[in-house]
């Protein structure tokens, strides 16, 4: 279980995180959503340990993510992709996805080599492994890297924005590979602008507004007139979402 | 022999200079390149102090002439500290010291270089500081610095000629000596600088070649 007890994160004088309370149970998907800037970024960075918390207490399986002793094992239990997918551009797509569990969880480099191939061949990648990132499509990339945070057997798959660098065709099958994850009972924290994915895919959703965890509800009632979208802030966020 | 021509023996006279300059180069470089990414591995550690005094010493040792520095560590030291220091020792302690410095602002910027994401990608997954030091960001950081070290170390060798001047005969001091007994300044230094021509060549080109090796992953990107 991932959870979050009031946590406050502020850069300088500007609060992006003001008491967040949250908790996430394994095989859970939740998405976070709110508009620019309210503070989803920072709070998935906050729960992998990128960024120092002020105040408040996030623990990931009672791994509390601030104690540099425990930050290790609790970051063994997440895995992150990122919007801007961050692969390392000198190593190929299969040696992105083994590097971290032969060196951090010491697996046998044939092992998880195979484990890799497998991984990257069941999204469609099977015969670009040997291929550098920029040798790759954005989707193709992007898929490498949720091939890489699989690779590690996360608990938790934290998943900021990670279509929002995509055409739509690409970010269709990005989609596709996280619909088949969740059939799959991985529990995933889920930042987004797709709200009809998000939508479709979630049990539950988070609204975000200005750092504060304003509306916290079961997916179909969060999008209910009488639900989540009684809450002003988010029926003007929905509204303006459909627009867009 | 005084005023003689050239003869056979001269051959081997230059080529012992170009020896000497050969190993001076190649242990001061050796040292230097080492020395130079040790720092720089502290300043990723953020030992504190460290890095003030390291910026520090290697903004004087690039910012002074070298010449200098030689005429420091040969004349300076041993009138301060009362102790013997040969030419040999005083160029090499010199060459290898000023090649750090510059070795140190070359990785340092090629390790800077480097994108934060992948460094904070790597640190989620679990990579401790020095795993991502090693996998990470020391591949493309010498893949980076291969070109301005190459450039560096063409110019080091340039300036080993510099140490014919505390009397360490080195090729320059070779040409020195064969210009005073020949008379033939044009033969003597046409042939000297053609011997340091070639060697420098030879090092540009093993630059590249590692260069190009070391940066295949982005030959796609069409740079
Ligand atoms: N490293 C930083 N230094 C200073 N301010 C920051 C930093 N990172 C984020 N912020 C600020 O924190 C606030 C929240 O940023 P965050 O990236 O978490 O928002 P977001 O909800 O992810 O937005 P978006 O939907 O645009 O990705 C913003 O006002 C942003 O400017
Ligand atoms: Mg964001």
């Amino acid at each position: 279980m991932i959870r979050i007890e009031n946590l406050k994160k502020a850069f300088g004088k500007v609060t992006v995180l003001d008491g967040i309370d949250l908790s996430i149970e394994p095989g859970e998907v939740v998405s976070i959503l709110g508009s620019s800037g309210s503070g989803k970024s920072t709070l998935i960075r906050c729960i992998n340990g990128l960024e120092r918390i002020d105040a408040g207490r996030i623990t990931v399986d009672d791994f509390d993510v601030s104690n540099p002793k425990e930050l290790a094992e609790a970051r063994k239990r997440s895995g992150t992709v990122f919007q801007l997918f961050n692969l390392y551009p000198h190593l190929s797509a299969l040696r992105n996805v083994t590097l971290a569990p032969v060196e951090v969880l010491k697996r046998n480099a044939a092992e998880a080599e195979k484990e890799g191939r497998a991984l990257l061949e069941s999204v469609g990648l099977g015969d670009r492994a040997d291929a550098y990132p920029a040798q790759l499509s954005g989707g193709q990339r992007q898929r490498v890297g949720i091939c890489r945070a699989l690779a590690m057997k996360p608990r938790y798959l934290l998943l900021d924005e990670v279509t929002s660098a995509l055409d739509p065709e690409m970010t269709a099958e990005v989609l596709e590979i996280l619909a088949d994850l969740t059939g799959r009972g991985t529990t995933m924290i889920f930042v987004t602008h797709e709200v009809a994915f998000a939508r479709s895919i979630s049990d539950r959703i988070v609204f975000l507004d200005q750092g504060r965890l304003l509306v916290d509800l079961p997916c179909e009632t969060f999008f209910a007139e009488d639900g989540g979208m009684a809450n002003a802030r988010v029926a003007q966020f929905l509204s303006k979402m459909r627009k867009d | 022999m005084r005023y003689a021509d050239f003869g056979p023996h001269d051959i081997v006279l230059l080529l012992n200079g170009l020896g000497v300059s050969l190993t001076l180069f190649l242990t001061t470089s050796l040292v230097g390149v080492v020395l130079g990414a040790l720092l720089a591995v502290v300043r990723y550690y953020r030992v504190l102090v460290a890095r003030e005094l390291v910026t520090f010493v290697t903004e004087m040792l690039k910012n002074s002439p070298v010449l200098v520095q030689l005429f420091l560590v040969f004349f300076g030291i041993p009138a301060l500290f009362k102790i013997d220091v040969t030419p040999f020792e005083a160029a090499f302690f010199t060459l290898a010291l000023n090649t750090a410095a510059f070795v140190y602002v070359i990785v340092v910027s090629a390790v800077e270089s480097i994108d934060r994401e992948q460094i904070e990608a790597g640190r989620v997954f679990g990579l401790t500081r020095w795993q991502v030091l090693r996998h990470v960001i020391a591949p493309q950081a010498v893949a980076f610095a291969t070109g301005p070290l190459t450039a560096l170390l063409v110019n080091q060798l340039q300036v080993t000629s510099l140490i014919s001047v505390i009397g360490v005969v080195d090729l320059t001091k070779v040409g020195d000596i064969l210009n005073m007994r020949t008379l033939k300044p044009f033969i003597v230094w046409t042939v000297v600088g053609v011997l340091y021509y070639l060697a420098a060549k030879i090092i540009a080109l093993a630059g590249g070649f590692v260069e190009r090796r070391l940066t295949a992953h982005s030959a796609w990107k069409g740079l």
